[in-house]
């Protein structure tokens, strides 16, 4: 995947003039522009030059400087598979681009939400994650990082045993202000325009979410006329939190953004941050991450395929899925020593080498696991009631994928063969073959089928996997030690002082990053997981956005449900399988 | 006169002492049933914990339901909140009124037919029993005050008004083969002839089975539960044994009842060789009937679920033209053979 | 970039749906896993053996005779008990921890210039279970055991003082400290799962 060629900049700037200006830097390339000729710009890309899919928005926080926030957008062009970053200074207020992408909907009002940027045009610019009535705007740099306290709750379990001595460790009682019933029929009376209408509140917690989304249907009989998505219900703050921590502290909290595909999350994480680094990763590290990255992705499939199933009342493959996941999750288990968030990948290489016996599990997994996926398909891709439910139910076109900015397997079954491990190999995936499944007509057959096909690429990916670490020699490094940013393994921090010392100093100071921005996304099974690292050269990133596959392709659900059934909804959501951990982040 | 009227209320009332307590316990222990057959279709064990093989889980589950606290809805309709559940229980309880278990035989002289009430309109009353079992349905859902208990007993009311006509026509079939509604002289009618209905008409046993899935609310046919959707639907707003109540009369009662009647329909109701002298009639009613109810669990835990749309769909546009038909070549064959 | 089509045939052929062969076939797959063994474990009856890399609950490595050589060259300037938590308070874990309120390390200088450590309590509640602060520990004092059940009734026992760390320290070193970096051990439970894996070696 390149970036902006010096050619098409050119062009941009002869046509601009004086309002626009190229930069370049080791890692990205982009424009930086005057907020008035922004819009224009960036109609200009999308219609002239080809960048007519869009990746994500967001903005920076400069406090010192007058206009304060910078805004920056990530186009990308299929056709010449290149990106685009787009960078504009403003006070406070930016131009709506809604109306060249609607997949900027969330992410505007995202902006909205932490930085206190005003859209003008806008349709609704509400409070995408934190709640109606909050005054404060967490990702500006002035905000404090324990928050503002609200309301204090008393600890129940403590009162449950008669102690009213301080604890001895601060336990968080501060809660913020739950809503209340009559707050809902507010909501309720507010969304009505027919007597014959109802709101059906679905969620935050109901079986059909996935987690803890809250949806609003506006229903006439069965049919949804309107809906909307609440969410924020599990919104910890994550690009906050990265801000105040160093690189590797930050590996951890990855795990828990789709927590259902710890490792990719992990890979794409640490890909960024040793591209910002510059740290080689040796060989066997490469397979290893490959190795998981892969088994992760027909876990977190299995997943999707067992509660999707679920949902359209086929119990059975739940459980049939569940019993391959637990296989899987066994090999996780034993090499990272946790089941779900495995927080087994290190800057530089892996944590561990592979445990003993791990191929040898592996192997028997895969001899197993085609025969399942056999069983899957009995079960469901040509039964009459598993067609009915998914045939023709909400089609997304070629457009929609350009214009939600939609990754991942939803993009590939509407055929857009958009898969980053082909477009910008990481890992070892240049040295590994597969095939790309892609869909026709983009429905949620489609996706059930792209979704099952690959499944079956992975599995190639992992046997050809373990018969490359089948070869390689057992004493080979598994981490680039000699790295000055990469933490040393645990045995020679016990026996050499330098490596003890580099701990220190890593621990204590953080990897020593220079100064500049690094945009890299892993292909996850839930689409594009981007991380834009901006560096100040601390130990710390200035600002690290996460660019969350799950969020925009859940973004075209409002759209796709209008005029269908709630069946349908759940048929639907299951089919973009959105994971709350990473919507919210 | 009157003793005789007497005499047969008396052996009505034992009959009835002895069919209604039996059911409701094979009822109970269906749940055991179907659990694990559930878990071992799934990989895993079922109850294990309480008695041997989780023998005793129904008790275990009744006294659990029976000792839950007693939570009403805001705004309920309480009367009507009641009525549901009882409207729930008596038509499927209702419905075992109507099956011959056996043959007639004599007692002392006297004699005694196995079958609570042998009327020669019993399948026209079956399906009187099973449209009433739907305001159970409606009730609940209406009352609950609740939007996924309404929705959920919508969608029901909507399936049961397409599956009744097509039910209608699907046995008409036999009736027109049989010659009589009765249930006691269908069976004697297959007796006779020594052939199950079933050859004659497995199109009907089809469309049969599909309504009594339909009825009973089973997958692929839940659309009322739907718990991915509605959070089980109808009765998402009931608790402990009101709760209970609901799954009893439908999933178990009501599935009972339904594979009983098509035993009798289509397979002959007692007929079979006679391997444990007298009680034998008793024994291959009671294996036809349970060989179905086996087949209605294990099509419930393969299956997908429909869309409630799509089963009316499916009723209206496919079932019922297939059930016509049928009727109408039966008949055209029956007058001219 | 190889792009492949899936293979999409989204409609049944009249014998199909007449026969209800796609049901017939979800009921053989239904069928056949019907008569296999079940592959669950009984829990609070049966346990799985965590593997060796497991991270459970925490605990603290003792004066034992096996210290590594990094706190063997510090082990003049350490006022300590054999026996007990071999911490020299560096408090590089609770400098590693993304949550800085997870631990509570204090040391004391004695009289003669030694350092000695009284107090080291670890809040669970806090913790990700990442494992940072056990990689951060140069001394090999910190680890994380096997043990998984950690529920209470209380917060309060949730933090861990450090007697209690030792204690499962020594407990899990005696019980798994020899052990290989195997994948997991080879017990029956898994068997269930996995059936026979021809192990190499």
């Amino acid at each position: 995947m390149r970036w902006l060629s010096e050619e098409k900049a050119r062009r941009v700037e002869k046509r601009f003039g004086e309002a626009v200006a190229y930069y370049r830097t080791e890692h990205t390339a982009g424009l930086k522009v005057k907020k008035e000729q922004l819009k224009e710009l960036l109609r200009y890309l999308k219609e002239r030059e080809g960048f007519k899919q869009f990746v994500d928005l967001t903005c920076l926080d400069y406090p010192e400087r007058k206009e304060r926030f910078e805004a920056v957008y990530l186009l990308y062009d299929p056709d010449e598979n290149e990106r685009v970053v787009v960078k504009s200074s403003t006070d406070g207020t930016l131009p709506t681009v809604t109306d060249l992408w609607p997949g900027a909907k969330w992410a505007e009002r995202e902006a909205y939400d932490m930085f206190g940027v005003t859209f003008e045009g806008h349709e609704n610019l509400r409070r995408m994650f934190l709640w109606e009535g909050y005054e404060h705007h967490p990702l500006r740099k002035d905000f404090p990082l324990g928050g503002y306290k609200e309301v204090e709750l008393p600890s129940l379990t403590e009162l449950l045993h008669g102690r009213t001595d301080p604890p001895s460790h601060d336990f968080e009682l501060a809660h913020t202000r739950l809503p209340t019933l009559e707050d809902l029929e507010r909501t309720e009376k507010a969304r009505l325009k027919k007597k014959a209408e109802l709101v059906l509140n679905w969620g935050p917690l109901h079986p059909g979410t996935h987690g803890t989304i809250w949806f609003l249907f506006d229903l006439e009989g069965e049919k949804v006329v309107q809906c909307d998505v609440i969410l924020g219900q599990l919104h910890r703050g994550m690009e906050k939190i990265a801000e105040n921590l160093h690189y590797f502290q930050f590996l951890p909290y990855t795990d828990r953004m789709d927590y259902l595909s710890a490792v990719c999350n992990e890979l794409a994480y640490v890909e960024t941050v040793e591209r910002l680094l510059g740290v080689e990763v040796p060989e066997k590290a490469r397979y290893i991450r490959t190795l998981f990255a892969e088994l992760q992705r027909i876990n977190s499939h299995l997943l999707w395929l067992g509660t999707g199933a679920l949902d359209l009342g086929a119990l059975t493959v739940f459980l049939y899925a569940f019993r391959e996941r637990e296989k899987i999750m066994d090999i996780l288990e034993g090499n990272a020593g946790y089941r779900l968030t495995t927080c087994f990948l290190r800057i530089g290489g892996v944590h561990y080498d592979l445990a003993e016996g791990t191929l040898e599990a592996v192997k028997q997994f895969i001899k197993t696991f085609p025969e399942s996926l056999k069983e899957y398909h009995a079960l469901l891709t040509r039964n009459r009631i598993w067609l009915r439910r998914t045939k023709g139910v909400g089609v997304i076109t070629k457009e929609d994928v350009y214009a939600y900015g939609l990754t991942g397997p939803v993009a590939r079954a509407s055929g857009v063969p958009y898969d980053l491990r082909k477009l910008q190999p990481y890992a070892a995936y240049d040295e590994v073959e597969f095939d790309v499944p892609v869909g026709e007509v983009g429905d949620v057959y489609d996706r059930y089928l792209v979704r099952m096909e690959e499944m079956r690429q992975s599995l190639r990916i992992v046997e050809q996997c373990v018969s490359k670490l089948e070869k390689l020699p057992k004493d080979a490094p598994y981490v680039n030690k000699e790295h000055p940013a990469v933490m040393p393994p645990r045995e020679d921090v016990y026996n050499a002082l330098e490596d003890m010392v580099k701990t220190f100093r890593l621990v204590v100071h953080g990897e020593p990053a220079p100064e500049g921005e690094v945009y890299f996304a892993g292909e996850n099974p839930r689409g594009e997981l981007g991380f834009f690292v901006f560096s100040k050269g601390d130990g710390k990133p200035y600002r690290l956005r996460i660019r969350s596959g799950a969020l925009y392709n859940l973004s075209i659900f409002p759209k796709l449900i209008e005029g269908r059934t709630i069946a349908d909804a759940i048929a639907l959501l299951g089919s973009l399988d959105p994971v709350v951990g990473e919507t919210d982040r | 006169m009157e003793r005789e009227l007497i005499e047969s209320l008396l052996f009505t009332v034992l009959k009835v002492l002895v069919v209604v307590p039996v059911a409701l316990g094979v009822g109970a222990y269906l749940t055991w049933f179907e659990r694990k057959l559930a878990g071992h279709i799934q990989n895993r064990m079922g109850p294990t914990v309480v008695g041997p093989f989780g023998l005793l889980q129904p008790l275990a589950d009744a006294l659990k339901l029976a000792t839950k606290e007693s939570v009403i809805p805001r705004g309920a309709d309480r009367p009507v909140y009641y009525l549901a559940i009882l409207l729930a229980l008596v038509p499927s309880v209702l419905l075992l009124a109507l099956i011959p278990w056996g043959p007639a035989f004599e007692l002392g002289g006297r004699v005694i037919k196995p079958i609570i009430s042998d009327v020669n309109v019993a399948l026209l009353l079956a399906f009187a029993f099973g449209s009433l079992s739907v305001y159970g349905t409606i009730f609940s859902g209406w009352a609950s005050n609740s939007k996924y208990a309404f929705i959920g007993s919508m969608r029901k009311a909507a399936v049961v008004i397409a599956y009744e006509v097509v039910l209608g026509f699907s046995v008409l079939g036999v009736v027109l083969l049989a010659g009589t509604l009765s249930t006691v002289g269908i069976v004697q009618a297959q007796i006779e002839r020594g052939v199950w209905f079933i050859l004659y008409q497995p199109v009907a046993f089809v469309l049969y089975m599909f309504c009594m899935l339909a009825e009973s609310g089973r997958v692929p046919f839940d659309v009322q539960e739907a718990e991915a959707e509605l959070v089980t639907g109808y009765n998402v707003e009931y608790g402990g044994m009101k709760f209970g109540a609901f799954p009893l009369a439908e999933w178990y009662l009501n599935v009972i009842a339904l594979s009983a009647i098509a035993v009798v329909l289509f397979f002959g109701g007692w007929s079979g060789p006679s391997i444990l002298g007298p009680l034998s009639p008793y024994f291959w009613f009671l294996v036809k009937t349970f060989g179905l109810v086996f087949f209605t669990m294990w099509l419930h835990w393969t299956l997908p679920r429909f869309q409630a749309k799509d089963i009316t769909d499916v009723a209206w546009k496919i079932l019922l033209p297939v059930a016509i038909a049928n009727v109408v070549v039966t008949a055209v064959v029956k007058y001219f053979f | 970039m190889r792009v492949k089509k899936v293979f999409r045939k989204d409609y049944l052929t009249l014998l199909e749906s007449v026969l209800f062969l796609d049901f017939l076939k979800g009921l053989s797959v239904t069928l056949k896993n019907l008569l296999r063994k079940p592959i669950t474990t009984q829990y609070p009856k049966e346990k799985l053996t965590p593997p060796k890399r497991f991270r459970g609950a925490h605990g603290h490595f003792v004066w034992d005779g096996t210290e590594p050589p990094s706190l063997k060259a510090i082990e003049k300037f350490m006022s300590y008990e054999k026996a007990k938590s071999r911490c020299v308070a560096c408090y590089m874990c609770q400098t590693a921890c993304p949550m800085p309120t997870l631990f509570r390390i204090e040391a004391v200088q004695t009289p003669d210039g030694k350092k000695k450590v009284t107090r080291f309590e670890m809040n669970l509640l806090n913790c990700l279970f990442c494992g940072l602060c056990v990689d951060a520990c140069p001394v090999g004092c910190l680890t994380m055991t096997d043990i998984y059940e950690l529920a209470s009734y209380s917060r309060r026992d949730e933090v861990f003082s450090v007697e209690q760390l030792e204690e499962r320290g020594k407990d899990y070193k005696a019980r798994r400290g020899d052990e290989p970096e195997r994948i997991w051990p080879n017990d029956e439970e898994r068997k269930r799962l996995w059936g026979e894996i021809k192990w190499s070696g």
